[in-house]
């Protein structure tokens, strides 16, 4: 009798503990939405607003695009992915996990290089700069992996354009993300750094020095979507709507995108 | 040898490098902790416990960003040594050498620790009666009868730092040919678009890596414990 | 001279030792947990006593009234421990000059050579202690202090470790080294017999306090001392000298002060001198001077005085000349023998009453030994 009795808290505990996560009605759980690392503080605002319309708040990761897209790519429980450039989102889309209607693109941002505050003078990008020079014989420059983070693909392509790669590709400090780009430049590890402009303006540590042509990389896009496990999901679709929609436009203009319509 | 590429070549020399390195750096300070915490009184010494085993139970994302802060070129010791001694740590092996060795360094001394327990103070008692001061002692009997277990610390933390990622890439970053350890570049191959295979054939050499490391160890292990005169413990 | 003062206190259990040990070997005899190996270790230096005084030929190694504690690695007191403590990741010979390597410069005492030799230990030099039995460990250890050059030996009961065999073989080594080493030595034992073998001074403990201290063989003639007395083995040692062999009858004569004792045939040469235990029980008396016993010893004494030996027997106390003897009786011998302070008496001792463990002394090791070498202080 006593055995039964001391059994049974550790019963309700486990079956507690492996009872199906999804007890509660689909629309009462909050969406997960995987956003790029540049989106994040933009995002944080907007997740207020849409909080203050009386929605649950949505529960958010933010990593780099890459990183995100493998992740979905591997089951992870995403709603909406925000990626920072086109090519991931294509890479989702090839496999079949994004509800392909519900895709657009209405963000765009520049690239600008940055410096360290109390180090910062401008710095003219055109074809004919010396960049290599000013990163001095130790410097490096510091940005996300061009392997697979956007802003790197795209700070790659502005440096091919300024016929700087071939200097600089090796010198360069390839982070995990823009934000841990934006870190090291912070924190004055790397004299420069090239990182979007929305990312410089969050920080009060970094001045942007110059900002790159825009036909000097590929345009920055940002497409939006609704997962394919999300494609039902009445709610995941009134977000997208809310992010995409009027009422955020004065919010991402803030934060310094651009926003095409 | 057209097995891996030369640029990978690189991530494992430069791994081996990185987690001997770590080695280096981390045991002598995990010796002087590991006698302070098993032999010394004094009244912060749960406090020096709490801080020695910090990095264990900190994300080593956490870690490589504190040693951002602090060995950083604007931290109170990064400043330090790059004014004076011009060395910088950060995108550098030594940066991900120091990364590793903080990683690592709760469970050296732990191994360590152990080891001067199980040291007899009596055979130190003897010392003492036939002459040798405390510095003599330590070099010439407690160090000697430790060595199993600062070996097996080393191993430990070799094989740790084989594996060390979070703090390696806040900290030092992602330089290939000189922070981009085997990790790293695992990672980066698990990021690109179509390095699955690339990323597969890493991990088995990472994983035969720190195999071979620790057969190694258990058979040096052995040779020391018979070098004492000691049987090992089974 | 060592002078020895001492309190010191232990949950359950308080200290307080003062004696002082005059040269030779003293020996610290008493009961598990009576203190003995505590003050070994202040002497040592291993153990900071609450309160105490040590000094050694006037040079004060502790003094905690005036706060002077010379640290341990500097008094320069050789240890044997009871489990040998040998390093075990060194060689046998490393371990020997360990402590001769330390020595001051200046020191004197015995060379390399001369103690390897002396303790027999010769063979075993490029060995490690791991594959030494418990015997040879201990002679390392000894040959191990006795090279750190000290002035003084402490000895925490080195053979209390070992088995009979072995400790009969490193007995006789510890007699050579006492002989041959001229060091002043302090010897923690609970073993009588090696007492009997090594000892000159014993220094009894009870319950931390000192009971009694003096000449082994005037401590082993009282009754007073229930410690010695209460054993079964309880009787006066004799110091004794051969006089003379008798091959043929197969005897030996011993003298000593007071008289002479006949014993089987006896290994030791003319000349030599010894120690045998004369057990009480041992010893009878008679009233008249007896004839036709079988007993070779009959020995005119005087009794001296009577005092209790247990519930059911009785200490007589017989002095001859210089020597008192104990013999045990039963408790109603004195009144059925008419026995009164101050009778002449004959004391009974049977010849084969002194087997080889009742006689101790110098050796009677296994193989012959060759003559003890004097050992000359090493340039």
């Amino acid at each position: 009798m006593r055995t039964r009795r001391s059994l049974a808290p550790l019963a309700v505990a486990l079956l507690l503990g492996l009872a199906p996560a999804g007890l509660r009605a689909q629309g009462a759980e909050p969406l997960t939405v995987f956003a790029a690392a540049s989106l994040q503080d933009a995002l944080r605002a907007l997740a207020e607003a849409w909080q203050q319309r009386g929605h649950a708040a949505p529960r958010f990761s933010f990593a780099s695009s890459s990183a995100l897209a493998r992740q979905i790519e591997q089951g992870a429980p995403a709603d909406l992915f925000m990626s920072a450039d086109e090519q991931w989102m294509d890479y989702v889309a090839q496999r079949d996990l994004i509800a392909p209607e519900t895709r657009s693109s209405p963000l765009g941002n520049s690239l600008v290089l940055i410096a360290p505050a109390d180090r910062a003078r401008p710095v003219a990008l055109t074809r004919t700069t010396d960049l290599a020079a000013l990163l001095g014989p130790n410097g490096r420059l510091v940005t996300g992996d061009p392997a697979h983070v956007p802003v790197g693909r795209y700070a790659q392509a502005a440096l091919e354009w300024m016929g700087q790669w071939q200097a600089i590709g090796p010198r360069l400090a390839r982070a995990d993300n823009v934000r841990a780009a934006l870190l090291l430049v912070e924190r004055g590890e790397a004299p420069y750094g090239i990182v979007y402009s929305t990312d410089a303006a969050a920080s009060q540590a970094v001045r942007v020095v110059g900002t790159f042509p825009a036909e000097s990389h590929p345009p920055v896009s940002y497409p939006f979507a609704v997962t394919r496990r999300a494609a039902g999901n009445a709610e995941a679709r009134a977000l997208l709507s809310f992010l995409t929609g009027a009422e955020a436009e004065p919010v991402w203009r803030r934060f310094g995108f651009i926003v095409s319509r | 040898m057209g097995w891996l590429t030369p640029e990978e070549w690189g991530a494992v020399r430069l791994s081996l490098e990185v987690a001997l390195r770590s080695v280096a750096m981390g045991l002598p300070p995990a010796i002087l902790a590991a006698w302070l915490l098993a032999r010394a009184r004094f009244p912060g010494r749960p406090l020096l416990d709490a801080l020695v085993h910090l990095p264990l139970v900190m994300p080593p994302v956490v870690v490589g960003w504190l040693l951002l802060v602090t060995f950083g070129v604007r931290g109170p010791i990064g400043a330090v040594l790059n004014e004076w001694f011009g060395v910088r740590l950060v995108f550098t092996t030594e940066g991900a050498s120091l990364a590793t060795a903080v990683m690592a360094f709760p469970l050296i001394v732990r191994a360590v620790r152990l080891s001067l327990e199980s040291v007899d103070t009596g055979l130190e008692a003897a010392a003492r009666t036939l002459g040798a001061g405390p510095l003599d002692r330590f070099a010439t009997i407690t160090l000697p009868l430790m060595a199993p277990g600062i070996l097996a610390g080393g191993i430990t933390a070799f094989a740790a730092g084989l594996g060390e990622f979070g703090a390696v890439i806040t900290f030092a970053s992602n330089i290939p040919g000189e922070t981009q350890t085997l990790p790293l570049a695992i990672y980066a191959a698990t990021q690109t678009p179509g390095g699955e295979a690339t990323a597969a054939r890493l991990a088995l050499v990472s994983f035969a890596l720190a195999v071979g490391g620790l057969l190694l160890a258990e058979a040096v292990a052995r040779r020391m414990w018979r070098l004492l005169g000691r049987a090992a413990p089974s | 001279m060592l002078e020895v003062a001492l309190s010191h206190a232990f949950p359950g259990f308080a200290l307080e030792a003062e004696f002082a040990a005059p040269g030779g070997v003293t020996a610290l005899f008493g009961p598990s947990g009576c203190g003995k190996s505590t003050i070994l270790a202040a002497v040592a230096g291993l153990l900071r006593p609450r309160e105490g005084r040590i000094a050694l030929d006037g040079a004060v190694l502790l003094d905690t009234a005036r706060g002077i504690s010379v640290p341990a690695e500097r008094r320069r007191c050789g240890v044997v421990f009871q489990d040998a403590r040998l390093f075990p990741h060194l060689s046998v010979e490393t371990n020997l000059r360990y402590g001769l390597r330390r020595a001051p410069r200046g020191a004197e005492g015995p060379g390399f050579e001369a103690v390897v030799a002396l303790l027999g230990i010769g063979h075993l030099l490029r060995r490690r202690p791991l594959g030494l039995s418990g015997g040879e460990r201990q002679r390392v250890a000894l040959g191990r202090a006795l090279l750190a050059r000290p002035r003084l030996l402490l000895m925490d009961e080195p053979l209390a470790a070992l088995d009979a065999a072995r400790r009969a073989e490193v007995l006789p080594f510890l007699a050579r080294l006492r002989d041959a080493a001229g060091l002043p030595i302090l010897y923690v034992t609970h073993a009588l017999d090696e007492v009997d073998a090594l000892a000159d001074t014993l220094v009894l403990l009870e319950a931390g306090r000192v009971a009694a201290a003096g000449p082994v063989e005037a401590l082993s003639a009282r009754t007073d001392l229930p410690q010695l007395s209460r054993r079964r083995d309880a009787g006066a040692l004799l110091a004794c000298t051969v006089l003379a062999h008798d091959a043929a009858r197969g005897l030996t004569r011993l003298g000593f002060p007071g008289g002479e004792l006949v014993t089987p045939l006896r290994p030791e040469p003319a000349g030599a001198r010894l120690r045998v235990r004369l057990r009480a029980r041992d010893v009878a008396v008679a009233v008249t001077e007896p004839h036709g016993l079988s007993v070779h010893n009959i020995l005119p004494c005087r009794l001296e005085g009577m005092s209790e030996a247990g519930p059911q027997e009785v200490f007589l106390r017989l002095g001859l000349g210089p020597t008192t003897l104990l013999a045990r009786v039963t408790r109603d011998t004195p009144s059925r023998l008419g026995l009164a302070p101050g009778m002449a008496l004959w004391a009974l001792v049977k010849s084969v009453a002194f087997d080889r463990a009742a006689a101790a002394g110098e050796a009677e090791p296994a193989t012959p030994l060759p003559a003890t070498p004097v050992l000359e202080p090493a340039p």
